[in-house]
């Protein structure tokens, strides 16, 4: 029982950054109905930018100049790949464009911190804490927090600042919002901004549980893409509760059955929810109106 | 206040509207009417830039308006409470009128008092009232009609554009949604009135525009239009 409740814990953790990413998803999905596909880049760049700070401004320092970074790549990748494929009405050249960005921005990090993983250095003791018999790592839980905090805070951002509202009217009609005066072309890049920013707050946080990397990003993308799908792409609820459970089935994977199939339940649950349930688990059902 | 010379729009190849001139002066409501595909809601399309038009101009209060983004309209003063309601589903009644106000809110109009003319647009639409904090989607077609035309106020525009207001609503509530156009009348609102119900919309109206395939046809005081002949045998389908 102990073992289960401690691979609980860390699939939460990990369930909580994929849900992070995920989140970043939903928030240009609904604005634009586009998505970065270079998320995963955005999180690496975030990380590293960090470890390059940290020296100079410590771990809590470091994580505001983080953001405004984060921001103001999100504004980039909208501006350079989604914004011209969506203006030529392109129906798909955004995943290419953003895709393609991701790579030059993973280029661009390995030129300038190299090929290798790096270590960052944890702001929390790195001694696991005890509570019930279950270890936990003091970084985990800031994890787990951090995660739900920055999802609250855009939450309370939306609900409560007339640009929020702008960000939630455009997500619900988009013509409607252009004639209150709402410029939705910039409340789209706005949604980048924060979803980028998201990401790259993601990767400052996990950085110090895992390596950090121009590639650190990718595989964790991936999966938060599938926790998206699988939580539905509108529903903020379901990206958490997708993440804990991709999160909390990929440990149990790696340790009743063998870590070399630990991405495998990810993929699982996504073709059963695509096969059963193709909104997600807490989406709505879309009607196209013609 | 609005002038329209030579209104020319339509979507991909295919031309709407060919050449329209018309004028609404300042304090006056005007009324568009004319069969299903005459261009009606194309003409209120273009003049809030929800569509480009293809030549022509439009002047409010002067100022060239055509060509400009949907924003940069609204923030002009022109406010357009479209065909279909087209509310906020998932913000609250509340948020939706605070939306109307966004350019007062935002520093690209005055500013006045935004909280005040929410309770004013109370007072006009009382049934919002009870259902402030409720969400736009889940309110009847009568009141999401109500709150499209309060949120539409809340620019406090130069001229406001309403589209079949009364489009499927009961008997009852076409009745209160034309004695609200009345009130906003008596206040002074300049409107751009299009009505399925024409002859309640002559009744409403100061002058009125006929409508038929794009361009035209007939124009004149709206009393004068309800009586004449020839315009009642086409377009207002006997004894509406």
């Amino acid at each position: 029982m102990t073992i289960f409740l401690q691979l609980v814990a860390s699939g939460v953790a990990v369930g909580m950054i994929y849900a992070a990413i995920a989140f970043g998803y939903q928030l240009t999905f609904a604005t634009s109905k586009t998505l970065n596909f270079g998320q995963g880049e955005a999180l690496a760049l975030g990380a590293l930018f960090g470890l390059t700070l940290a020296p100079f401004t410590g771990y809590w320092l470091m994580i505001p100049l983080v953001l405004v970074f984060g921001f103001a790549l999100g504004a980039v990748v909208e501006r350079l790949a989604v914004r011209p494929a969506v203006k030529i009405k392109s129906e798909y050249g955004w995943i290419m464009a953003t895709i393609a960005l991701g790579i030059i921005f993973k280029n661009l990090a390995e030129n300038i911190w190299g090929r290798d993983d790096l270590k960052f250095p944890s702001p929390l003791p790195e001694e696991a804490i005890q509570v019930a018999g279950v270890r936990i790592l003091p970084m985990e839980l800031l994890i787990i927090a951090g995660a739900l905090l920055m999802m609250l805070a855009v939450e309370i951002f939306n609900r409560k600042s007339i640009w929020g509202k702008a960000v939630i009217a455009t997500s619900n009609d988009i013509d409607a919002a252009g004639l209150m005066g709402i410029n939705t072309k910039r409340v789209i890049t706005l949604s980048y901004s924060i979803s980028a920013m998201t990401a790259a707050f993601a990767g400052v946080l996990v950085a110090p549980v895992t390596l950090t990397g121009a590639t650190m990003g990718a595989v964790l993308a991936l999966k938060a893409f599938a926790v998206a799908i699988i939580g539905g792409l509108e529903s903020g609820l379901g990206v958490i509760v997708g993440g804990l459970i991709l999160g909390v089935a990929e440990t149990m994977t790696g340790f009743y059955i063998s870590t070399g199939y630990k991405d495998v339940p990810g993929l699982i649950l996504l073709l059963v929810v695509l096969s059963v349930r193709p909104v997600g688990l807490f989406g709505k059902a879309v009607i196209k109106k013609v | 206040m609005l002038e329209v010379t030579n209104l020319s729009a339509g979507y991909g190849q295919i031309e709407v509207l060919h050449g329209l001139s018309f004028t609404v002066p300042k304090g006056q409501v005007v009324t568009l009417i004319g069969s299903n595909g005459a261009g009606k809601t194309t003409t209120m399309r273009a003049l809030s830039g929800m569509i480009q038009p293809r030549s022509g101009s439009i002047k409010l209060a002067g100022r060239e308006i055509g060509g400009l983004d949907s924003h940069d309209v609204a923030r002009a003063g022109l406010a357009h409470s479209p065909e279909g309601r087209r509310v906020f589903p998932t913000l609250s009644v509340e948020d939706n009128l605070t939306l109307g106000a966004f350019p007062r809110l935002t520093g690209s109009r005055p500013k006045g008092d935004v909280a005040a003319d929410r309770e004013r647009a109370f007072v006009l639409f009382p049934r919002l009232k009870e259902r402030r904090t409720q969400l736009a989607g889940t309110l009847s077609g009568g009141e999401q009609q109500m709150l499209a035309m309060g949120r539409a106020l809340m620019l406090r525009p130069e001229i406001l554009l309403l589209d079949e207001p009364s489009m499927g609503l009961a008997p009852k509530l076409v009745e209160e949604v034309f004695r609200i156009i009345r009130q906003l009348k008596e206040e002074q609102v300049t409107m751009l009135l299009v009505e399925q119900f024409a002859m309640a919309a002559l009744g409403v109206a100061d002058h009125a525009y006929v409508l038929e395939n794009g361009r035209i046809r007939f124009q004149g005081p709206a009393a004068q239009l309800k009586n004449d002949p020839a315009v009642r045998a086409a377009y207002l389908g006997g004894d509406h």
